[in-house]
């Protein structure tokens, strides 16, 4: 099993995630998904990619290092981001009973596993 | 298994759908059995994320299993969706007080009691925590204490602050428009520098491009961006349809109470931006 | 932004305004332009229209002659700009679009927005009523120079 679907796999274990998937964040492109039914990998990528981007040259605006994790919270769900090596992120989509917390120490430790 | 219990289990088992949820979750609760407590609570929620009473429920079994940090969140969410609820200030306040910051529990405590003067229990916790400090009359509060709650205060003066009665003031908070231009606030960098038009201009079209991801993964409308950086955490919250809301504070802070923040300053801006119209 | 048929002008709006693409030339397999934004010059649009075409003609050829489907776009990425050529079928017949854009946005939004774009057109279209009359050549030219001038606004 290769460290992205290693990845994967973790994530998509915690309750409530509704799809993971590892994307190149410079041109939001899929490099590797695991969605279920009615989660939009090409969008989730290219708008997650897309706004990782932004958020990142807002943090650096800022003084700040770039984002070990990011939070968009919906009315319904919410992405999560974690930046991994190599302009790849490890990105979830998750209804709004998700175990938070969990998703998200399971992303931050999966994607500086990346390669 | 009690008789009420048992009744709210069945009429649960009939229907899935009903708000029956709430009691039964909360009489498991006071029984002490907190993991079904939790499944209960936590398939509530999944049906009602908007319902602040189940955010609320939520929190309490959080916190009785001692998820403090669960339970913050959850009581959060309570008071995002009713900025009135007593119970998830309380609840928050007592999470401070636990975390050994009683300014921020008085705070929190003074907002119940602006809410509602008759609870005795707001009194009791403000006198256990500061034994030397007045218990607020249950008078109007005065300007520099008080924290904008729905309904909105009195419109501020032409004079006044954008930040007034926010924790910390204007120190680590930018208020933004849809162009990317300074409103309000100031944001520092770590050598001191101020950083705040340069991270504005950053935010020109974030509030846009964040309401297109929620929209087209259906996920609803977005309320707010935490971002983890090593170094610091930033929170961004919708203040207006125009506007955004920047906190910044310390790794050391935990994101979930900038988020807190966050949404407090963002009430704040839009007191602010009604008054200034 | 000019179109000659006025069904294109809100599809290609919203795809301008969400992608944030520098040109996008929309044309049909032959050639033919029906949109245009971010060009100066009708000999660039024409030029550009050709060798896309051309290019599109190309790949599909190697595509068939590698065994392959049919390639949904080709990505050409650059360091200042990239370009995106793709072909689509629509109800009037197979067009290409030949997207332009820099670092400010990035290939997976362009796909992104482009395939809801042409989803849009596809519904759009107006049916053909009838097959269109045969192209004869100095109806091309007189045709080409109506379109160029409704495309630059003279």
């Amino acid at each position: 099993m290769t460290a992205t679907q290693a990845a994967l796999d973790r994530v998509t274990r915690v309750p409530g995630v509704r799809g993971a998937l590892v994307v190149s964040a410079a041109d939001g492109l899929v490099v590797a998904e695991q969605l279920m039914d009615g989660v939009d990998g090409q969008a989730a990528a290219a708008l997650t990619g897309s706004l990782v981007g932004r958020l990142g040259r807002t943090a650096d605006s800022a003084g700040l290092r770039p984002p070990a994790f990011v939070h968009l919270r919906g009315d319904a769900g919410s992405v999560l981001a974690a930046p991994g090596p190599e302009d790849l992120v490890l990105v979830a989509v998750v209804g709004p009973d998700a175990n938070l917390g969990l998703a998200r120490l399971e992303m931050i430790e999966a994607a500086g596993r990346l390669a | 298994m009690t008789d009420d219990i048992r009744s709210l289990t069945a009429r649960l088992a009939d229907e899935p759908g009903s708000l029956a949820f709430l009691e039964l979750a909360e009489a498991l609760r006071r029984r002490g059995q907190l993991e079904a407590a939790y499944k209960v609570a936590r398939g509530g929620l999944s049906r009602y994320p908007g319902l602040a009473d189940a955010h609320d429920l939520m929190a309490r079994v959080l916190s009785d299993q001692g998820d403090l940090a669960g339970a913050f969140d959850a009581w959060s969410s309570a008071l995002q969706l009713d900025p009135m609820r007593t119970s998830a200030l309380k609840g928050i306040a007592f999470l401070y007080f636990r975390a050994g910051d009683p300014d921020a529990a008085l705070d929190h405590l003074q907002r119940a009691m602006e809410v509602d003067p008759d609870d005795p229990t707001i009194r009791q916790a403000i006198g256990r925590i500061g034994p030397g400090r007045p218990a607020p009359a249950a008078a109007q509060p005065t300007a520099a204490a008080a924290v904008p709650v729905e309904p909105a205060p009195e419109p501020p003066s032409r004079t006044s602050h954008l930040f007034d009665g926010v924790e910390g003031g204007e120190r680590g908070l930018l208020l933004v428009d849809a162009n990317g231009l300074r409103l309000g606030g100031e944001l520092s960098s770590a050598d001191g520098a101020d950083a705040g038009d340069r991270v504005a201009a950053q935010l020109a079209g974030v509030s846009r491009e964040a309401a297109r991801a929620t929209r087209l993964l259906g996920l609803g409308n977005w309320h707010a961006i935490a971002i983890e950086c090593p170094d610091g955490h930033l929170v961004l919250a919708q203040s207006t349809a125009d506007t955004v809301l920047l906190a910044s504070r310390e790794p050391s802070v935990p994101i979930g109470r900038v988020g807190l923040l966050a949404e407090r300053a963002a009430r704040a801006a839009r007191t602010w931006l009604e008054g200034q119209s | 932004m000019r179109a000659l048929e006025p069904w294109v002008v809100q599809p290609l709006e919203t795809f301008l305004a969400e992608s944030g693409a520098r040109l996008t030339l929309l044309m049909t397999s032959s050639g033919q332009v029906v949109a245009q934004h971010g060009f100066s010059r009708s000999l660039d649009v024409m030029t550009a229209a050709a060798l896309g075409a051309g290019i599109v003609a190309s790949t599909e050829e190697l595509g068939r002659l590698m065994g392959a489907q049919k390639f949904e776009a080709l990505v050409h990425g650059g360091q200042r700009q990239s370009c995106m050529l793709a072909a689509f079928a629509t109800p009037r017949g197979r067009w290409i679009g030949l997207v332009v854009f820099g670092p400010e946005t990035s290939v997976g939004i362009v796909r992104l927005f482009f395939d809801q774009m042409v989803q849009q057109l596809v519904t759009l279209a107006p049916r053909e009523q009838q097959p269109a009359a045969p192209m004869l050549a100095e109806n091309f030219e007189t045709e080409l120079n109506a379109s160029l001038k409704a495309l630059f606004g003279r």
